[in-house]
């Protein structure tokens, strides 16, 4: 299997994804707003189709379309900072309205329709350029961001006490959310890409551990999902952002049942 | 340490003010409640002090940037998020860009958290994240502390260990100390000065003096305190709204004693 050029991109690729999302992920999950990654992700198929059109790199495409859309929820939440559902559905409204009506048109230069699913045949050598240099950048600004971003969503006030510029890290933020998810398209596709996002962390919470912990089994659970997805997509010849986010749910589930578990378990001891 | 002077703010930025006319003086080693009704402006107050919100007119100068806010956090705000104590206060740490790694043992020693230092927030009752909110706030040893209703969901007992630590932070380490308040029992037994909101207008008087205002308003005692603006304003208010009142009794009655006697009159006339 690892004979194929396109098996070996497509690994890469689904390495730096199982890294970069989760990392993502846990901050959006703890800030209670995942569904930002959802909106983020159909929002990047409007990047998609307005790469396709201007015949420039989709992934490209997809981060600036994205990361617009990031600063714009950022922007909005001033005018409507009770409302985050509100803000998300007209961010929704503008780039699915725009990825039709571009669709409809006819006027694209490529088939979008492999963005939905997710494809492992698709990626090639400059997509990949374009992946690592987003993930480097990203992960490096992670790392520097790492206790401003941690304060930010454990406590908003004290961070500002703190000297943190916390709307100026929150657009930085939305950056990296843009990042997360133009690198994921290509292989999960569009509609299944914050299972990629969420679930990789609501597996690891389940496990009741410290913070830096936690990242580290979203991490390992991000990159078990992807690689049984992509084994998967390969030998049942199905679309691997399907089943990439089936075997995330299975994952949460299996950590679900093994914790009832060892509850019922530890209760029986208890007893005794 | 911290000096408030004709401080005027409303959130639509024009009047009504929330806050009208404030002013307040804050010395070094002073533990200032600040008290007052809900909606009374107290928090407005000491999010303007911690620089959130921005002064229609007037003036807040700080002696001091090393000022720490222990927020008013609830159990539930806490409620699944995967930290330990020792990750909060280190990360802390690094943020105010502290290198000695020893402080965040220091704080937690003088909070008598250590032995919690691998735990989760989440697992902690409501007494022990409060220590943990202070530990942080102890990094880098402060000059002023600012809190938010420190005892809300904390049950009696942490109540009385919390206000100790306080009270020891502020006469033994002489970090000044500001807290909004609900909890008059122990604002009262601890602070050095109370400062009362009401009407967006604000007043500083002594503990003792703010319990006899309490016992005047109560009707228990006479009003011991006159030149209390706060209190003379309500005062008037509810004399005003009495007098207002017995007067439309009185007319009332009028009305019906000058019916009944046109009534017995024309009975008179009948007969």
């Amino acid at each position: 299997m690892f004979s194929y050029d396109f098996m070996q991109n497509a690994f890469f690729v689904a390495i730096c994804i199982s890294l970069l999302c989760p990392c993502i992920g846990i901050f959006m999950v703890l800030r209670r707003s995942s569904m930002i990654g959802d909106t983020m992700s159909h929002a990047s198929l409007a990047g998609i189709t307005l790469g396709l059109l201007t015949n420039t790199n989709p992934i490209l495409g997809a981060f600036i379309f994205t990361a617009i859309c990031g600063a714009l929820i950022e922007f909005l939440r001033k005018y409507f900072s009770h409302h985050l559902d509100l803000i998300l559905t007209i961010i929704l409204s503008l780039s699915i309205g725009t990825a039709i009506t571009l669709i409809s048109s006819g006027k694209l230069k490529a088939n979008a329709n492999v963005f939905f699913f997710g494809s492992i045949l698709t990626v090639n050598a400059t997509d990949m350029i374009s992946i690592a240099v987003l993930t480097v950048l990203s992960v490096l600004t992670l790392y520097f961001l790492y206790n401003s971003l941690l304060y930010i969503a454990y406590d908003e006030e004290a961070a500002r006490v703190a000297g943190v510029k916390v709307d100026f890290i929150n657009y930085i933020f939305a950056i990296l959310m843009a990042a997360a998810v133009s690198i994921s398209i290509k292989i999960v596709g569009v509609l299944v890409l914050s299972a990629m996002i969420a679930l990789p962390v609501a597996s690891a919470l389940q496990l009741e551990k410290g913070f830096r912990t936690t990242l580290l089994c979203s991490i390992g659970f991000s990159l078990l999902a992807m690689v049984i997805g992509l084994f998967g997509s390969y030998y049942l010849n199905v679309a691997p952002g399907g089943f990439v986010s089936l075997t995330s749910v299975a994952i949460l589930l299996v950590v679900l049942i093994i914790k009832n578990i060892r509850t019922i378990l530890r209760r029986m001891q208890f007893s005794r | 340490m911290l000096s408030i002077e004709h401080l005027y703010f409303s959130y639509q930025g024009q009047p009504p003010y929330v806050l009208n006319d404030l002013n307040l003086h804050i010395h070094s080693g002073d533990y200032i409640s600040i008290v007052g009704d809900n909606g009374s402006g107290k928090s407005t107050l000491l999010r303007l002090i911690l620089g959130f919100l921005t002064p229609v007119k007037g003036s807040i100068k700080r002696d001091t940037n090393n000022i720490r806010y222990v927020s008013q956090k609830n159990d539930f705000s806490h409620a699944g998020f995967p930290i330990t104590v020792k990750e909060i206060l280190d990360s802390y740490r690094k943020l105010l860009k502290i290198k000695d790694k020893h402080e965040v043992d220091r704080v937690l020693e003088l909070t008598n958290m250590t032995e919690f230092k691998n735990r989760l927030i989440s697992k902690l009752s409501g007494g022990q994240a409060q220590r943990v909110s202070i530990a942080r706030a102890l990094i880098g040893n402060p000059d002023l502390i600012i809190l938010d209703e420190p005892s809300t969901g904390i049950d009696r007992k942490s109540q009385e260990g919390i206000y100790g630590l306080l009270r020891e932070l502020n006469q033994v380490h002489h970090i000044t100390i500001i807290s909004v308040e609900h909890n008059l029992e122990m604002a009262l037994a601890n602070s050095t000065n109370i400062y009362h909101i009401a009407n967006g207008k604000g007043h500083l008087c002594s503990p003792e003096q703010y319990a006899s205002e309490i016992m005047h308003s109560t009707g228990r005692n006479p009003m011991d305190h006159e030149n209390c603006a706060c209190f003379t304003d309500v005062t008037t208010q509810a004399q005003a709204q009495a007098q207002a009142q017995a007067q439309a009794q009185a007319q009332a009655q009028a009305q019906a004693q000058a019916q009944a006697d046109d009534t017995t009159t024309e009975e008179v006339r009948h007969v």
